[in-house]
């Protein structure tokens, strides 16, 4: 008994060393178990970096947002389709008025400015050519809204000039669309995005011909 | 004891089904982070590093040029038109000729990139602005920061240019008119006067614009234009030469 005592561990001996075994066990567990933690937060937190700075990256390069013109609709303007585009030699009964396309004189106007009625046969020619054509009824504006009026307009593929009797003081016609408005300073906006969607349009039918080299109406002022 | 057991198993193991469904889902969530993460970066990698990585936009210093361009080249188109009608030195008219298809070609060209990266050929900012941007080697192009042209008349090798301002070598409406109204010798002196400025100009902003983008389109395109112009410098100066 003594020597099986002495040979054996006690059952207390033996519970020790299970106990310590378990707890042995329990701390390597919670090691790793702490270092699997530690690698995930180094990983995540690498890998959260990395999307923050590709998704900068890619912000940073890749400009301003872009608003295509075809997109832009112009708060109050009208557009007009199935436009004839014939040469004619003599006058055109136009759908609108001023007029916005339609058949038109072989002969372009020359773009610019006019203190004079242009005759409409020869600027809807530029119309065709992607300029814009921005009227004004002499009886409804003022000197400072012409002056304004002609400085807003681009200096290239633009007519300016008066045109009588219109039912707004103001018009901006293009190829197949048109807006009538009071003022540039009143409807900036309207007309800036009627500017920028339809100046040079790639939509008119013969874009980049000339708007030069034409035939110069009265009172041609620049 | 046990109860101590059963609670020492249950803190170290817990219950294996549960302890292995939790990792198999960790490993799940993690893979599929990975995989995101490596797309991400392919995607990033490829698009960044790409010769035209991004589409230029309406106020880019491409479109820009592209805008202002067409503007002067419409110009020429027109001096080299009216020149033709005012003279019947077959020389001179056939320079005026490849001028004007040329640049009407290239004015068109200009046209189709805008059309493409689907911005409007209207500028939302005043011409020229483009070039007061900075260069790409950042050394340049804030006009505030223009030397200013003092005493060192340092040769400036990239053009910079207030926004707004005139384009470099534009004719006035005067000197147009006063070439339309010539005729022969006289008409063609005009002509080649004027245009030799109209192309230092061009050949000006075409550099400025080599200095600004590295839209591999926009580069092939004004590297020609340097070249042709500057060629054409010399045999219109040579020109202008045996007019005097």
């Amino acid at each position: 008994m003594a020597n099986g005592n002495n040979d054996k561990p006690s059952v207390k001996q033996q519970r020790d060393a299970r106990r310590q075994e378990k707890v042995a066990a329990l701390k390597k567990q919670q090691e790793r178990a702490k270092r699997n933690r530690l690698i995930g937060i180094v990983t995540g937190s690498v890998a959260g970096l990395a999307v923050i700075g590709i998704v900068v990256a890619f912000v940073v390069t890749s400009g301003q947002p872009r608003e295509n013109p075809r997109d832009i609709v112009v708060e109050g303007a009208q557009t007009f389709s199935d436009l004839t585009a014939n040469h004619v030699t003599g006058p055109v009964d136009y759908a609108q008025t001023p007029p916005a396309g339609g058949d038109h004189n072989q002969i372009w106007l020359n773009c610019g400015v006019y203190t004079e009625p242009v005759p409409n046969e020869n600027a809807v020619h530029d119309l065709e050519h992607g300029a814009v054509w921005f009227t004004y009824d002499p009886a409804q504006v003022s000197e400072a809204e012409i002056e304004e009026l002609r400085d807003f307009a681009p200096s290239t593929y633009a007519v300016v000039s008066p045109y009588e009797g219109l039912d707004s003081p103001m018009y901006v016609s293009a190829w197949g669309a048109q807006l009538p408005f009071a003022n540039v300073t009143d409807d900036e906006e309207a007309v800036s995005d009627f500017v920028t969607k339809y100046w040079k349009s790639g939509d008119a039918p013969e874009p980049g011909a000339p708007c030069t080299g034409g035939v110069d109406g009265a009172g041609k002022i620049a | 004891m046990t109860d101590a057991d059963r609670g020492g198993t249950g803190a170290g193991v817990v219950d294996p089904t549960r302890a292995s469904r939790g990792r198999r889902i960790r490993f799940v969530v993690a893979a599929a982070l990975s995989i995101a993460l490596v797309l991400l970066i392919g995607i990033a990698v490829g698009r960044l590093s790409s010769p035209n990585p991004v589409t230029p936009g309406t106020e880019s210093v491409e479109a820009g040029f592209s805008r202002d361009m067409q503007v002067h080249h419409e110009q020429a188109v027109r001096m080299a038109m009216i020149v033709r009608d005012r003279t019947d030195d077959p020389a001179t008219r056939s320079m005026a000729y490849d001028m004007a298809l040329t640049q009407s070609q290239q004015a068109g060209q200009m046209f189709a990139w805008l059309e493409l990266w689907g911005v409007p050929q209207a500028p939302s900012e005043p011409t020229m602005t483009w070039m007061s941007r900075p260069t790409l080697d950042g050394s340049y192009g804030d006009h505030e920061h223009t030397p200013s042209g003092g005493a060192g008349g340092s040769a400036t090798p990239v053009a910079t240019h207030e926004p707004g301002g005139p384009m470099p070598g534009l004719a006035t409406d005067e000197q147009l008119a006063a070439l339309e109204a010539a005729s022969g010798v006289e008409a063609e002196r005009m002509f080649l006067t004027l245009m030799i400025a109209h192309h230092r100009g061009g050949v000006e902003m075409a550099d400025a614009v080599l200095a600004r983008s590295e839209n591999r389109q926009v580069r092939v395109f004004a590297t020609g234009m340097v070249q042709s112009q500057e060629s054409e410098i010399d045999a219109m100066e040579d020109m202008l030469a045996e007019r005097e």
